[in-house]
């Protein structure tokens, strides 16, 4: 059986390239898939927790499960309002918004 | 059994590979129709770690909605805002730096807590009728936040709609 | 299979319900109104919000848990319901008029309003962090819309965008902090994650996820050093959707704040309240301090929303039960204060066109007097000045601070008002002590803006001189 750490590990790994993604790119675009990497290792913790914690109540040992669902579901949901923003912009000819973006700054 | 087992380890070490490679490749490659396949890569990657993990109609649903959608609009959106495939100009802010260091304390903390903390650790269990489970849970424990996203669907379909449309 | 019985207590979801069934009553409706005809649905939608509130009133009291204890209707969470509600029908008197002037008026608007407001009620009455996340999603989505509401405008869509992806990146921490507490507990219910950590000791993981759920937190009510997206949001956003998100949302999003480390995480207390602690001297004084610089209401209001989210986050340091009515008196005054002082910069504008700067405001006493003294009131009672809402809101709140020994917090706090009184001044100068800028003549104030004030202003001075009231039915507001 692999060690519960190694899942976390991964998961470690893949958020922290998405924050940088998010971070470091200064096209809407760009940071918005570094987020989606985010969300990614947030669920292969909650998938991993699922089989490997013991549930604090045996009616809900599927909850971590349930939750990537809703995480997954999330994303979608946030992709499809992120695009539309997007291809407002876009109408507005005023590219500079979607292209010139640094979350660390503004 | 040990044969079976070094093949879980072998199949978790791709697997995790490619999904970090392709997150990598998303990160850092300039041309973002390149850096989106990346991600593809990545969430396939993703989406076989679930089957390792034994989390089949999660990985199912991985390759179907990140795969199948989420990545055709990101893929839409870039070619919408045409010009970034080709332009020569870094696709990084001044920052990148800063970002990486960010980037890399808070693997170091993440990292540090992994290894550090005990689990409440069970018996890794197997459920033979997994998604009937999965259905039956989503309509009676977890009935509100399931319809709680379901609202949060039709507002971003609607949103969408309102702020997209000529 | 055996069959299955959902645990349905549609009663206990009712004002979320029936803002829900409002939305798409409104959504429909916007099919069959003819556009001359659009401000119908404005008020179909404040009819659903007054029914709303009835129904959480009518609840109050209950203490009734549902949905397998995914959601709770609490005096707690039902306080916060009322001025949900309360900031929502007071924002769409706003609008009506206002995005009838700015040529944005579809019925989708108050479709998108009202389903961040059920976004924000699922917020503040859960009690399963699963449910806290999709109610901050429900309400932030709709947002980002709103924001960006202003096609026409290149900084409103540039509004939207920005607050999409910080919200989205904000989004990413909150859940990390979710699973991490989720993996070190084995559970996602806020009851019993406290039973958890009352038995077992923490881990660091616990503390990292913890953190990060506290970081998530920090962005939505724009704490100091996560706020950085909040000037330029409220600056670009249309005025009545920043009036709107500047009060509810730090409603619904310290709602689920007080009740997740007040009630789930106290095992944690020594830890968190020390780190809050420093985030609300942050918050406070570099709101206040960035405010004094401004010359545009808009971005003035928006460093005073986050210097506000500083002496609110003061309460959840006191963990009292003080504490805990203080935060819901203080939250109640600042929505109607907040609204109010909105609500008379929208009456001062001139159609579609705004009136912004400070200097905008000159001579403004002698053409509108009692705009110009709205104004006034709600900005003394911003700046903390007796006897309004917000004096009462802050001295509860440093009461409660000093009671449990922060008394260096409240102090810090006293000098951070003594600070903004300077900048909330500075309009008022302008109105009553310069010449009348150029255009004042033939600005009509639509009736509805008035409406509004005169709800606003009633409310902050009432708040003021007959807060018991109010503060008894915020002190029955324990969390259960």
């Amino acid at each position: 059986m692999i060690p519960l750490q190694f899942y976390l590990i991964v998961a470690a790994i893949l958020f922290c390239l998405g924050l940088f993604g998010a971070l470091a790119r200064r096209n809407a675009v760009a940071i918005l898939m570094g987020i989606e990497l985010m969300l990614n290792a947030v669920n292969i913790n909650l998938v991993a927790f699922w089989r490997y914690v013991k549930p604090a109540a045996p009616t809900m040992d599927l909850a971590g499960q349930i939750f990537a669902l809703f995480v997954v579901t999330l994303a979608a949901a946030e992709a499809a309002i992120g695009l539309a923003l997007i291809i407002a912009i876009y109408r507005s000819r005023d590219t500079v918004n979607v292209e010139d973006v640094d979350l660390m700054k503004w | 059994m040990l044969t079976s087992q070094f093949l879980t380890y072998v199949a978790f070490f791709v697997l995790s590979a490619i999904a970090l490679i392709g997150a990598f490749l998303a990160v850092t490659l300039r041309n973002l129709v390149r850096a989106a396949l990346g991600l593809i890569l990545s969430f396939m990657g993703v989406a076989g770690i679930y089957f390792v993990l034994e989390a089949e109609f999660v990985a199912i649903v991985q390759v179907i909605i990140y795969i199948g959608a989420i990545s055709v609009l990101i893929l839409f959106a870039i070619m919408l805002t045409r010009g970034l495939m080709t332009s020569a100009a870094s696709t990084q802010n001044s920052q990148w730096i800063g970002a990486a260091f960010v980037g890399m304390l808070m693997f170091a903390v993440l990292f540090f807590v992994a290894i550090t903390t005990n689990w409440p650790l069970a018996q890794p269990h197997t459920i033979s009728d997994l998604i009937p489970r999965l259905g039956a849970d989503l309509v009676t424990t977890y009935l509100l936040p399931f319809e709680a996203v379901s609202l949060l669907l039709l507002a971003a379909l609607i949103g969408a709609i309102v702020i997209a449309r000529e | 299979m055996p069959i299955l019985v959902p645990d349905i207590n549609l009663r206990i979801i009712a004002p979320a319900l029936i803002v829900t069934v409002t939305a798409i009553v409104v959504l429909l409706g916007e099919l069959v109104t003819p556009a001359e005809r659009k401000r119908w649905l404005g008020y179909l939608s404040i009819a659903g919000l007054v029914v709303a509130a009835f129904a959480a009133f009518s609840l109050w009291g209950a203490n009734a848990s549902g949905f397998s204890g995914m959601v709770v209707a609490d005096n707690f969470g039902l306080f916060l319901t009322l001025t949900i509600a309360l900031s929502a029908a007071l924002s769409i008197l706003l609008s009506i008029p206002f995005i009838h002037a700015h040529e944005i008026d579809q019925g989708e608007y108050y479709v998108l309003l009202l389903a961040s407001v059920a976004g924000m009620i699922v917020m503040a009455t859960a009690t399963d962090l699963i449910v806290i996340f999709l109610g901050l999603e429900l309400l932030s989505l709709p947002l980002y819309i709103l924001a960006a509401f202003q096609r026409e405008d290149t900084r409103s869509l540039e509004a939207g965008i920005k607050y999409f992806l910080l919200g989205a990146f904000s989004s990413a921490f909150f859940l990390y902090g979710i699973a991490l507490v989720f993996g070190a507990t084995g559970t996602t219910n806020l009851a019993k994650i406290a039973a958890s950590l009352a038995q077992s000791a923490g881990s660091p993981m616990l503390s990292i996820g913890v953190g990060l759920l506290m970081v998530g937190f920090a962005f939505k009510v724009a704490l100091v050093p996560f706020h950085w997206w909040t000037p330029d949001v409220y600056d670009g956003a249309p005025t009545t959707v920043t009036a709107f998100m500047s009060v509810a949302v730090k409603a619904a999003a310290f709602g689920a704040f007080f009740r997740t480390f007040q009630f789930a995480l106290p095992a944690l207390a020594l830890d968190w309240r020390a780190v809050a602690a420093v985030l609300a001297v942050l918050t406070m004084t570099l709101g206040n301090v960035a405010a004094l610089l401004q010359s545009n209401v808009k971005r003035m209001l928006a460093y005073s929303s986050i210097a506000h989210a500083g002496y609110i986050l003061i309460a959840l340091v006191a963990m009292s039960a003080n504490g805990l009515s203080s935060a819901l008196f203080y939250l109640l005054a600042y929505t109607v204060t907040n609204l109010g002082a909105f609500g008379a910069v929208i009456a001062l504008s001139d159609g579609a066109r705004e009136r912004l700067e400070i200097k905008d405001f000159a001579g403004a006493a002698r053409e509108h007097p009692l705009v110009a003294l709205a104004l006034t009131i709600c900005l003394l009672s911003l700046a903390g000045f007796p006897p309004f809402a917000g004096f009462v809101g802050k001295f509860l709140i440093f009461g409660a601070a000093v009671e449990t020994g922060w008394a260096w917090l409240a102090v810090i706090g006293v000098l951070n008002s003594l600070v903004s009184v300077y900048f909330y001044l500075r309009p008022v100068v302008q109105m009553y002590m310069s010449e009348p800028a150029e255009g004042w003549s033939g600005i009509r104030v639509a009736p509805l803006v008035a409406l509004a004030l005169l709800i606003a202003v009633i409310s902050v001075i009432a708040l003021g001189v007959f807060p018991a009231p109010a503060i008894a039915l915020a002190a029955g507001g324990l969390i259960r």
